[in-house]
């Protein structure tokens, strides 16, 4: 297998489920870093990972995993290692050995095996527990179980679906500091999510879907910078807001400004970066408390609506 | 090919074997680790350990001598066993008839037509007519049963006024004085004198021969007295009979359509009272024994019976508790979710996403199942084989010509266990939800015709189903093993040796016409793993293209 072919092309790719459309015409090639798969629920994120694994068979176009159609052969697969979004496991396996079998039904001998399960589970944080019963595992550690049986064979492309999904914040820090270890070390690795700030938190290489469209792909500061332009809302909760409104309605990003509630000033801006820079001054100078900033429309669902309406 | 590329060879084998091993103990442990699994097997052992117990209990009692024709009893409670009523020629069905209680033999009789209607002698007369006697044997007194007029309690019974039985009845068994001094009777009496038979009525009259004292035998007389006679080897009319009752003309008493008839020469060869044997001249075995009625009918019991019988219980045990049951059961609970139960529950990916080809984890999903099965089954024969082969008749301690059949026994139950495992995982591949309803319909055609097969195993609609093969495949190898099965159970058929032996097997059909056993073993062997592979082939293909949510 030449290391020059991408790992992942998909060209065209549709996939139907009957009249439900999973993946509609979508083509991308990705290789090398870290990739964020970002797309709300039913975006075509699951069916697209499930299209490289070869568990599902396009409708149209073609799907290439190192250069091979992986409905067609699991040669491929020897270079990949993939974590669902599921949950279920071999509950009555300690985590060694659920590791170590993977790692066997990959043609490893049994040392061989056991010798990189311990090696994996290390570096996923698992060592300690690594002889309890995946049963009895937390939800982060099950998660993490799962990352580590799927680079027990050292894959040079790593497909995680949703794998912060239902994972408390430490738990999530950890895994963030897996997936981006593993993108320093020269790996391809796709990460999706549903929620932005996860995934800019690991990469800034996105590909954003939307049902089944491709809508974005490339640098998520740039994607961002085009959000910035777009009429954003910041909410501040104070104990006198219209005070507080006075100090902003003069600056020169703000446009307008709400009391959608008693205790909170909503600002609107077309630049929320200009913005942001110009609030911190704007509070010390005016003297007035402020209990918290929030920004409503950080999220990837104004994203979303701001690529997909356009206004 | 250089080295290099021998030693590529040899690592794409090796690590083959290293993914196949591993696909394979993973399911070993996978059904390990389930309830169902235990449960099943644990239904199976328990299964064999009641058969053993009531094998074991039977064995116990030994194999007693069984009176195989029935005439060691007294039916008519006379003290008299059948069989010595059969001697003489008496009625086992009539009290009143046993050895030395006289014959009648019959002389004359008015009937309701002849015109003469007075006779006169010395004689025991039968019938409703008025008597003018000059003696009466008071001694010969009985009831309504034996219709003899019943003496003991008569006393001075005058009869009503008119003509007897015109004006007047009477009740069998009674007689009444009339003014005359004339008796009118209904029954049987013995007396000298006149008699006359009123118009309508009727008389019958003979003699009986003397009443003599005849020692009631023993019944122990009448079991296994007619044994077996056949010079070992020999084809042709053989047979001897023993006791008699082949022989013995006329022994049954009255004509009557509902009284067995008694065949001298119910083979038809010519000769009466003998038992034709068919001696195959290549291998020396008993190919059919054809007997006449009542010739060598009541064996030894311990000879015959105790070695049918235990082979009886092998092949039954391994027809129907190993192949049947076992063969159906353990792949119903355990096969049938092999690759389905991981798609349900949602760990089919983590095979899935291995570079093992699809078609090939099929095949190593079912030979993990087999890995279990097959122990399992192998485990119980070996045990089944040595206690009953401990302690089935026999001189030796340990019956060794036992073991070639469990080892059939175990191999057609693991050949079944292959089919049916390949069967219903294809099945639950195309039918996830609704294919355990398929596979019981499978398993209802699947027993009946496997109990077809056992009763009529040439009948050809039965060659369609797995289990037909399995039980041919027992069949074969108890004839392979044990020769002389043949023998013991047309024994058992033509003798009334009632060990089941004749119901449980029967030869091999599928021998390609040549009765060589070992051809049908082979025919079984190669339909099984043909059909196995067939079946595993088939779900490797539709596996290969099913798209996996």
């Amino acid at each position: 297998m030449s290391t020059d072919t991408p790992a992942v092309i998909l060209e065209s790719v549709s996939k139907w489920y009957g009249e439900v459309i999973g993946v509609n015409d979508v083509s991308l090639a990705i290789d090398g870093g870290v990739t964020g798969v970002l797309g709300p629920n039913g975006a075509g994120k699951s069916t697209m990972f499930k299209l490289l694994l070869g568990r599902l068979r396009p409708s149209q176009g073609e799907v290439r995993l190192f250069g091979t159609d992986p409905w067609e052969s699991t040669a491929p697969f020897r270079r990949v290692g993939y974590v669902s979004e599921t949950e279920p496991l071999y509950e009555w396996m300690t985590g060694l050995d659920f590791v170590s079998t993977m790692a066997r039904l990959h043609g490893m001998t049994r040392e061989e095996a056991t010798n990189r399960a311990e090696h994996v589970l290390d570096f996923v944080g698992l060592s300690d527990v690594r002889h309890k019963e995946v049963g009895k595992y937390s939800k982060g550690m099950r998660q993490r179980v799962k990352i580590a049986h799927a680079l027990v064979h050292d894959p040079d492309l790593i497909i995680l679906d949703e794998p912060l999904h239902g994972c408390d914040p430490l738990a999530r820090t950890s895994i963030m500091s897996v997936i981006r270890e593993l993108g320093n070390r020269g790996k391809t690795v796709i990460v999706s999510s549903h929620i932005l700030e996860e995934i800019e938190r690991i990469t800034e290489q996105i590909v954003i879907l939307h049902n089944g469209r491709l809508l974005a792909l490339g640098n998520l500061h740039a994607i961002r910078g085009l959000l910035d332009k777009h009429p954003h809302r910041i909410l501040i909760e104070t104990e006198s807001p219209r005070e507080l409104a006075e100090a902003f309605i003069s600056r020169d990003p703000v446009y307008g400004v709400r009391f959608p509630n008693p205790g909170f000033l909503e600002i609107q801006t077309s630049n929320l970066s200009a913005a942001h820079s110009i609030l911190p001054q704007v509070i010390v100078d005016s003297g007035i408390r402020v209990r918290s900033v929030e920004n409503p429309d950080d999220n990837l669902d104004s994203l979303l609506g701001y690529l997909v309406g356009g206004d | 090919m250089d080295s290099q590329g021998r030693g590529l060879s040899e690592s794409v084998w090796t690590s083959l074997d290293r993914k196949a091993g591993a696909v394979v103990e993973l399911t070993v442990r996978q059904l390990r680790n389930k309830v169902s699994t235990w449960a099943v097997l644990g239904l199976g052992t328990l299964l064999m350990v009641l058969l053993l117990v009531f094998y074991i209990d039977s064995v116990r009692d030994g194999f007693e001598s069984i009176d195989n024709d029935g005439d060691s009893f007294d039916m008519d409670n006379d003290g008299y066993p059948m069989g010595q009523e059969w001697k003489y020629g008496t009625s086992d069905w009539d009290g009143e008839s046993f050895p030395g209680s006289g014959n009648f033999i019959f002389q004359g009789q008015i009937d309701w037509n002849d015109p003469d209607r007075t006779v006169s002698g010395n004689k025991t007369w039968e019938g409703q007519a008025i008597l003018n006697a000059s003696w009466i044997d008071y001694d010969y007194t009985g009831g309504t049963w034996s219709n003899i007029i019943d003496w003991e309690t008569y006393e001075s019974n005058d009869c009503d006024e008119g003509a007897p039985f015109e004006d007047w009845w009477l009740p069998y068994a009674s007689s009444c004085l009339q003014e005359d001094g004339t008796y009118a009777f209904n029954g049987r009496v013995r007396a000298s004198g006149q008699l006359y038979v009123p118009e309508g009525s009727y008389l019958s009259w003979g003699i009986f021969t003397e009443v003599f004292y005849v020692e009631p035998d023993p019944p122990e007389m009448y079991i296994d007295e007619d044994g077996i006679d056949w010079a070992e080897g020999a084809s042709g009319s053989q047979g001897f009979d023993d006791d008699g009752d082949c022989f013995r003309i006329g022994w049954i008493t009255g004509d009557d359509w509902w009284e067995y008839q008694h065949e001298p020469d119910a083979n038809r060869n010519g000769i009466p009272c003998d038992v034709v044997w068919a001696v195959d001249p290549v291998t020396g075995e008993v190919i059919s024994i054809d007997p006449d009625d009542y010739v060598d009918e009541d064996p030894v019991d311990e000879e015959y019976a105790g070695e049918s019988s235990h082979r009886a219980f092998v092949i039954a045990s391994g027809k129907i508790a190993f192949v049947l049951l076992l063969g159906l059961f353990l792949p119903l609970f355990l096969a049938l979710g092999l690759v389905r139960d991981e798609t349900e529950r949602g760990t089919l990916h983590y095979l899935l996403s291995k570079p093992i080809h699809r078609g090939e984890f099929i095949f190593y999903r079912v030979l993990g199942y087999m890995a279990v099965v097959s122990s399992f089954v192998i485990v119980l024969a070996l045990l089944m084989a040595l206690i009953t082969s401990l302690i089935g008749p026999g001189d030796d301690l340990i019956r060794f010509g036992d073991f070639p059949v469990w080892v059939g026994i175990a191999a057609a139950t693991i050949l079944v266990l292959a089919a049916y495992g390949s069967l219903f995982n294809t099945i639950g591949l195309i039918m996830p939800k609704y294919g355990v309803y398929l596979c019981i319909i499978i398993g209802v055609w699947e027993f009946a015709m496997g109990f077809t097969s056992l009763f009529a195993p040439e009948s050809s609609v039965t060659f369609l189903s797995i289990s037909h093969w399995g039980l041919q495949m027992v069949d074969a190898t108890v004839l392979a093993a044990w020769p002389d099965t043949l023998q013991y159970s047309q024994m058992s058929e033509a003798f009334g040796i009632d060990t089941g032996l004749q119901w449980i097997w029967k030869p091999p059909v599928h021998t390609l016409g040549t009765g060589n056993p070992y051809i049908s073993i082979v025919t079984s062997i190669t339909f099984l793993s043909i059909i196995s592979g067939v079946l595993i082939s088939m779900g490797s293909a539709i596996f290969r293209r099913k798209e996996i949510m």
